[in-house]
């Protein structure tokens, strides 16, 4: 309706929300990288652009131990989250009754609704020494004496991050196979292929693109989070946000941090893209 | 499948094994979070009310969100309605742009925040966490009111434009309450989601911390955790009932619209 | 024939262009639509057919040209402060509002009526389109049929001056649409407003309207009424559209056409729709035109011979495709199935009965 104005109302439409990132989101992330070439002596920030805090980042061995732990741990959180979400989002999507899908669905976002730090706090329960995953091992007498690889090291975060992310994988899984027209499978049977066949001939090749959503939508935010390591990951979980925050509200040397947040989203976006790439690769490969 | 069943039924105990765990400690009679336990008592729930600092956060968390939701869900209603009616130069980049924040990392967000504001010599304070809840509410708002909007036949508002409406009374008799339990939904879940949200609040608060940071700070007190895990198990209970309320508004929604129901929040 | 003098044009437009970017979507449309006619735009999809019936609804604005509604000119003035009113294609009826809310709607600005006048005005209008009672209904319970009354009733009781109908039969199986066909043919002699109507549907066309205008690429092929859409086609592009036609070289000679697998023919001015004929042309016509002679059966008009190719039997009738001397491609022919009558089968050859009254001629 109404095309004669059309352009001019979608644009007045879209102003506010568009403003709203310009101004905020950015406008800040210029400052960010503008920062990332000052430099800061107690609180006087000196404005002469310098590479210094890119030396340093690459030269001091802790930061590129925390930015390598990081994008490690990002990555195992990532690849456990999705192979156990994956089943999960098939199990709703092709065995449960159509009326029943969004109950399951519901019941799978709750937990994600529920306070993130009392959250993991729980999990630094659960897993600490005397913790209730070992006290009840203990008490089924399946261990000797309690597991300590599962506290304040890497192990805890992954699992933590792996329950804090669980929706943001399952969600659009599900979504991509929710749109797949059964007939194809049913079509895939006919022509004479087995269950387990089908599903890898079409079920998964067609659930390809939640999958990457799945993993660039945990990736991306796990790489930077703070409260899982700062609080389950002990002095060998911690990550690069960690790093971020200290220099920032500790040290107060924002250009630093700000160098190692522009680094961590260099990361981030050159490994994201890498595996799009390849992705589309793959799948083109396919189709020839 | 039966194996697949039982594997989806161990997933949601890994799922909700700590939000379980919650309200069992939030009555045990014991400042160690550990089993076994020692005994029932409602003592922690009663110390909420009698901690100043606590009521305190509780206030300005709630302010913050609802603010938050109000924003959000306005700016999150002009860009859903923009993506799903019009069309112009430059959309999709603009509302990509905008639905950026859903993949950025929230320290990222959080500290480049900060650095402007700081830059500007303004003052940390409610406000500042407002704007920045803002940011990473709206996403969630325009992916939630994406599909409500993206329903709406648009020979809908057609037909009623072309009976005598005008474009406004059009958008209000047809369009809202069309698409109104979509906006409810934002609303709760951009709510939700500043009630909760730790880290740019960490970054942005002033002098008056907000729930999660004050929580952040009780953590490391022992003696205090029996308290969080009671406000915890508010808050759950709090959290499942507004989820509840925006799930029913929802499959209203459809069955209103006379759409079938397929299910999910995003 | 009818008298095709439109009366006095409540839509009139004027060289009416619409360009969507450089997209040319109507190309100078020249068009009057008399008061109380049952008016059709038939054409293929992307034909420009709805994209005009939107421009007099005020949903689009024109690139140039005019558009006047009973004599006014309706540039600058939107959809809701026209006299016309929509038929939607997916109906558009309100989700959330009842069946008389719904129909009651476009009243809402009528501060002139109390609530007892619209209650007795809504219950006209659903008694109108045979949903008395249904006032109360949600509306989203309501199955195609219903809604598309609904859609009617809302429109009509603003009692517009011209009611546009955007494919509103398309959504229907085909017993319902035939019924709803008559029905709306029978409304629209009822309430004596006028219709345009939107359709691809050629046969729906023929049945409902006084004239027709049929649309190929954003302009009008032909106008006509009915009879003379179908008997005498401008163009082949139009014959071929409306029905089936059979299509065969010819040269066109002083006083007609010597015509390949036919024969000589008389051609009056007349069967040449599009002008005076020389050399090479083309000779239409239609299947039930003809006809196959059974036994030493005298022929009416003219004859011909050709060999039985295919068949289909469609029960009541029989469609023959006929290889005639010198002819590629098959003709095609329809027989009533009468009793006593034998069907033909593949390979038998026929005498064809064929009447040159029936041609039409086109140039090439």
């Amino acid at each position: 309706m109404f095309r004669n104005s059309e352009t001019a109302r979608g644009l007045t439409l879209i102003a506010p929300p568009a403003l709203y990132a310009l101004l905020l989101l950015a406008v800040p992330l210029l400052a960010i990288f503008a920062f990332s070439f000052w430099s800061q002596d107690f609180l006087t920030i000196d404005y002469t652009p310098t590479l210094n805090n890119y030396r340093e980042a690459f030269s001091e061995p802790l930061y590129a131990q925390l930015l390598l732990r990081s994008v490690l741990i990002a990555g195992a959180v990532t690849l456990a989250t999705v192979v156990l979400a994956f089943p999960i989002a098939y199990f709703v999507s092709f065995h449960v009754a159509p009326s029943r899908k969004s109950l399951w669905i519901f019941l799978i976002t709750i937990p994600f609704w529920t306070s993130y730090l009392i959250r993991v706090f729980l999990w630094k329960v659960i897993l600490g020494y005397n913790g209730v995953l070992n006290s009840s091992l203990l008490g089924l007498g399946v261990i000797d004496e309690p597991l300590t690889f599962i506290l304040y090291n890497a192990n805890a975060v992954v699992i933590t991050l792996a329950h804090a992310f669980a929706p943001f994988a399952i969600l659009p899984i599900f979504v991509s196979l929710e749109k797949i027209d059964r007939s194809l499978l049913e079509a895939s049977r006919d022509l004479g292929e087995n269950t387990v066949m089908t599903f890898l001939r079409v079920t998964l090749p067609l659930a390809v693109p939640g999958v990457v959503a799945a993993t660039l939508i945990v990736f991306i935010p796990t790489i930077g989070d703070y409260v899982t390591p700062r609080l389950v990951g002990g002095p060998n979980g911690l990550m690069i946000a960690n790093m971020i925050q200290t220099q920032f509200l500790k040290l107060n040397n924002a250009p630093m941090g700000a160098t190692l947040a522009v680094i961590a989203m260099g990361i981030v976006t050159v490994l994201s893209l890498i595996f799009i790439f390849l992705n589309r690769r793959w799948l083109k490969g396919r189709k020839t | 499948m039966t194996w697949l069943r039982g594997y989806a039924v161990l997933y949601l105990v890994f799922l909700y094994a700590p939000i379980v765990l919650l309200p069992i400690f939030a009555f045990n009679d014991s400042t160690i979070i550990a089993f076994p336990l020692s005994g029932f008592t409602t003592q922690w729930f009663t110390e909420i009310p009698n901690t100043p600092a606590l009521v305190k956060s509780v206030q300005t968390s709630l302010i913050i969100a609802v603010t938050t939701a109000l924003l959000s869900t306005t700016l999150g209603i002009c860009a859903a309605r923009a993506g799903a009616k019009y069309s112009f130069p430059g959309k999709a980049p603009m509302l990509g742009f905008i639905m950026l924040p859903l993949v950025l990392p929230e320290i990222i967000v959080a500290v480049s925040l900060l650095v402007v504001l700081l830059a500007l010599g303004l003052p940390l304070g409610g406000w500042t966490v407002i704007l920045g809840h803002t940011l990473i509410c709206t996403p969630f708002c325009i992916a939630i009111l994406n599909s409500a909007f993206g329903n709406l036949d648009a020979s809908l508002e057609e037909a009623a434009f072309d009976l005598g409406e005008t474009r406004w009374s059009t958008f209000r008799l047809i369009t809202l309450p069309l698409v109104m339990p979509g906006i409810i939904s934002a609303l709760l879940i951009s709510f939700t989601i500043s009630l909760d949200e730790f880290i740019i609040a960490f970054f942005l608060t002033g002098t008056e911390p907000t729930l999660p940071v004050y929580l952040w700070g009780q953590l490391r007190f022992p003696q205090k955790i029996p308290v969080v895990m009671a406000l915890g198990t508010i808050l759950v209970a709090l959290s499942v009932i507004l989820l509840t309320i925006a799930e029913i508004a929802r499959r209203r929604g459809i069955a209103r619209a006379g759409g079938k129901d397929t299910g999910g929040f995003l | 024939m009818k008298d095709t003098s439109p009366p006095p044009p409540i839509v009139s437009l004027r060289a009416v262009q619409k360009y969507y970017g450089t997209y040319h979507a109507l190309r100078g449309i020249d068009l009057d639509i008399g008061e109380g006619e049952f008016f059709s735009l038939l054409g293929p999809s992307g034909c420009g057919k709805t994209t005009l019936l939107r421009t007099i609804a005020g949903f689009e604005d024109i690139s140039e040209g005019t558009l006047l509604l009973s004599g006014q000119d309706m540039s600058g003035v939107p959809a809701n402060k026209r006299p016309t009113n929509m038929v939607f294609q997916s109906y558009a009826i309100f989700p959330h509002l009842s069946v008389a809310e719904n129909v009651a709607f476009g009243l809402r600005r009528r501060s002139d009526l109390s609530k007892q006048a619209r209650q007795v005005m809504v219950e006209e209008a659903l008694d109108m389109v045979g949903l008395g009672g249904y006032g109360a209904r949600a509306a989203h319970a309501l199955s195609g049929g219903q809604r598309q009354r609904v859609a009617l009733a809302r429109a009509l009781i603003l009692k517009p001056k011209v009611l546009l109908l955007d494919e509103p039969l398309s959504a229907l199986d085909k017993k319902l649409r035939e019924q709803m066909q008559n029905e709306l043919r029978r409304l629209q002699r009822h309430v004596g407003i006028t219709f345009v109507l939107v359709t691809h549907d050629q046969e729906e066309a023929l049945i409902m309207s006084d004239r027709i205008a049929v649309m190929f690429e954003g302009e009008i092929a032909q106008l006509a009424d009915p009879q003379t859409l179908y008997r005498r086609p401008l163009s082949r592009r139009v014959a071929d559209f409306i029905g089936v036609m059979n299509f065969l070289p010819a040269r066109a000679t002083e006083t007609g056409a010597e015509i390949s697998g036919l024969g000589r023919a008389t051609i009056t001015p007349e069967q040449c729709p599009a002008g005076p004929l020389s050399g090479d042309c083309t000779i239409g016509i239609r299947p039930e035109t003809m006809s196959i002679l059974f036994g030493d059966e005298p022929a009416p008009a003219s004859e011909t011979r050709g060999l039985v190719h295919e068949l289909a039997y469609y029960g009541d009738m029989t469609y023959y495709d006929i290889l005639l001397d010198g002819v590629e491609k098959p003709v095609t022919l329809s027989m009533k199935n009468l009793v006593g009558r034998r069907v033909l089968e593949r390979g038998e050859t026929a005498r064809i009965s064929w009447d040159e009254r029936a041609l039409v001629a086109f140039a090439n």
